[in-house]
């Protein structure tokens, strides 16, 4: 009995320990007041050294609290019981929580930076006008390949692909949406359609390209081709910009005919508690000196004009991460589409995979 | 003295501990690589070590997370103990509708406790944050603080009871100077147990986390799009040393006390 109640006062002792620690550190980072603002954002996807600098700029605290997808904060947003004051969703989940009411319109008066992004950014089809949010940092989807097994002037466009000479040497995202729109492309139909016909067609089109499928997977993507398991692979400019930055055999290539556009975006969700700070916190991002800051730490492609310029010469001449113009006009972002199309994708997706495998 | 000989045995003994061992090894050497990925190892720094220190959150995260931790299977403790003795008190169907209804929490996936809590709290009107994480770390403990004191309680004979009472003992005094005492084993591993489970959970607490409350599992998993960074490497090998440090003091102390048990037995025999 003895032991057990000395135990006790011994974990009680070892918890003020810490939250006495706790206190002590948080005081040191946030000496000006209580004043706080809540930030939920993929992980690691801010410069810390920009939070730091807006909590002295502004005297607010800074919580930022992070998320791994799009739904699982999504489903945490609809649930309440949370006063987030700004949120980092993809630009289809914009979209959703437009229709279910989760977002406040924004007032652009309270947004002065709001001109230095890029006006070919501005007003996309999933947020007319930008009512609801402001671009974050945006990327593509495209192609890598590695230039040791395959050469680069073959795998310039989606149906080289199909090329039986790339038999077994492809991967593909594991993903409904970004394996059709690839498909889709190449018939020349929108990435976004809800036509049955063309979906099938598309399937159709994509069982063909069997015999060169390696392997339909995610994240070990990044492992396999930075250890030249294939020639090529259908991914992310984040994620090829990850593994080119360990496989100098790499190079990443958006398909002048049309690919993917996506877009991460800042929006105040309604049951925000301190909306001033909000704006501020987007104002401040905006601002071309920290917006390059964050696109240097984070390494997407930053949405700002002003901040590209600042930006080093040899990553913004990159034109696979930057694509030339007549590239740009040619990338479609997904629009988020009824729940029963969204399974026909899924379904016909799902067929193909048996297919392959 | 036994000689070590070969065996097949101990050869697969070893095995499976380097298949267990040799990924946190792995992880703990690049932890002082000096490059900024996993793939290739850069020469020796503490570049990673020194990243981590100053990031204040994290930190923060971390001293959360511990206290969560800590205090959810302490209170997980004395709850389920509590529980464990009324179980073992209880007869018939009732034992066993309230041990099934025990089990059916240990059984049930993490993610649907998870969801449930969420939508309990917010229908409550409970902010999510300290308070939500630590009451639902809490209750996602106590059935198996509970499965690992019932064996100790059922190991006890009841003649020693029965011989407490007969001495005079009070109810109380039964329990405080009898039965904890023995069952004390079974509720340090509960206590072990509980804290393991409330340190690495992710499915549960994603969703109860808020308000600027996070956990060293949320936040790690959340990293997971950009690329989990070395520092976490570093912080896992630090916390690893740290469960393993837990681990020798634990062995010292059941071994001192072990040790004075033995001598209380034989002193008792010397008094028969």
């Amino acid at each position: 009995m003895k032991k057990l109640f000395a135990a006790t006062v011994g974990i009680l002792a070892l918890c003020l320990l810490l939250a006495f620690g706790d206190y002590a550190l948080n005081r040191q980072t946030n000496q000006s007041g209580r004043r706080t603002v809540t930030i939920y954002n993929w992980g690691d996807y801010v410069d810390p050294a920009l939070i730091s600098k807006f909590e002295q700029q502004t005297g607010y605290h800074v919580d930022y609290e992070t998320f791994d997808s799009n739904e699982s904060m999504l489903t945490k947003i609809r649930q309440g019981g949370t006063n987030y004051d700004l949120v980092i969703p993809s630009e289809y989940t914009v979209q959703r929580m437009k229709r279910e009411h989760l977002i406040a319109p924004l007032d652009h008066r309270k947004l002065p930076n709001l001109h230095y992004i890029d006006p070919q950014f501005m007003n996309r089809s999933f947020d007319p006008g930008n009512r609801y949010s402001v671009p974050y940092f945006w990327g593509t989807l495209g192609i890598i390949y590695n230039d040791q097994m395959v050469d680069g002037r073959d795998v310039q466009h989606w149906s080289q692909l199909w090329n039986p000479r790339l038999k077994n040497n492809v991967m593909l995202i594991d993903s409904a949406r970004d394996v059709f729109a690839m498909a889709l492309i190449t018939q020349g139909d929108s990435v976004n359609t809800t036509n049955y016909h063309q979906l099938r067609k598309a399937q159709r089109h994509l069982k063909q390209l069997t015999p060169n499928v390696k392997a339909i997977i995610a994240d070990e993507m990044k492992m396999y081709m930075e250890q030249n398991e294939a020639a090529v692979g259908v991914t992310y400019s984040g994620d090829a910009r990850e593994m080119m930055s360990v496989n100098h055999h790499l190079h990443y290539v958006v398909p002048s005919e049309g690919s993917n556009i996506w877009f991460d975006n800042m929006v105040i969700p309604k049951a925000a508690r301190n909306k001033a700070a909000a704006y501020q916190f987007i104002n401040f991002m905006l601002e071309p000196a920290n917006a390059a800051q964050n696109a240097r730490y984070v390494g997407y492609a930053t949405p700002n004009r002003k901040a590209k310029q600042l930006l080093p010469k040899r990553v913004t001449a990159d034109r696979a991460f930057y694509p030339p113009r007549t590239t740009m006009k040619h990338l479609q972002t997904y629009r988020d589409l009824p729940l029963h199309v969204l399974g026909e994708y899924n379904d016909l997706f799902l067929e193909f995979k048996m297919f392959a495998k | 003295m036994k000689k070590h000989h070969f065996t097949w045995g101990g050869l697969y003994l070893a095995l499976v501990f380097v298949i267990l061992y040799a990924p946190i090894l792995y992880l703990m050497i690049f932890s002082f690589s000096a490059g900024k990925t996993m793939e290739k190892y850069h020469g020796f720094s503490f570049q990673h070590y020194a990243d981590l220190f100053a990031d204040g959150r994290m930190i923060t995260i971390v001293i959360n997370t511990l206290i969560v931790a800590l205090l959810a299977s302490l209170i997980a403790t004395i709850i389920g103990t509590m529980g464990a003795l009324v179980i073992k008190d209880s007869r018939g169907t009732w034992r066993n509708s309230l041990l099934s209804l025990n089990n059916v929490l240990m059984v049930s996936p993490d993610v649907i406790i998870g969801a449930s809590f969420l939508i309990f709290f917010t229908v409550l009107g409970i902010r999510l944050g300290f308070m939500s994480v630590l009451l639902s770390h809490i209750a996602f403990c106590i059935p198996i603080v509970v499965l690992m004191v019932l064996p100790k309680l059922n190991e006890l004979s009841p003649t020693l009871v029965d011989a407490a009472y007969d001495l005079g003992a009070s109810r109380w005094q039964a329990l405080s100077r009898v039965v904890l005492p023995a069952i004390a084993p079974g509720i340090f591993a509960g206590y072990f147990m509980a804290l393991t489970y409330s340190l690495d959970d992710f499915a549960v607490t994603f969703f109860v986390t808020g308000n600027g409350f996070s956990t060293l599992s949320v936040e790690i998993y959340s990293r997971a799009r950009q690329g989990i960074n070395l520092e976490i490497n570093a912080l896992s090998t630090l916390m690893f040393f740290v469960s393993l440090l837990l681990v020798i003091g634990y062995y010292f102390i059941s071994k001192h006390s072990g040790r004075r048990n033995r001598i209380v037995a034989v002193k008792e025999g010397d008094a028969q």
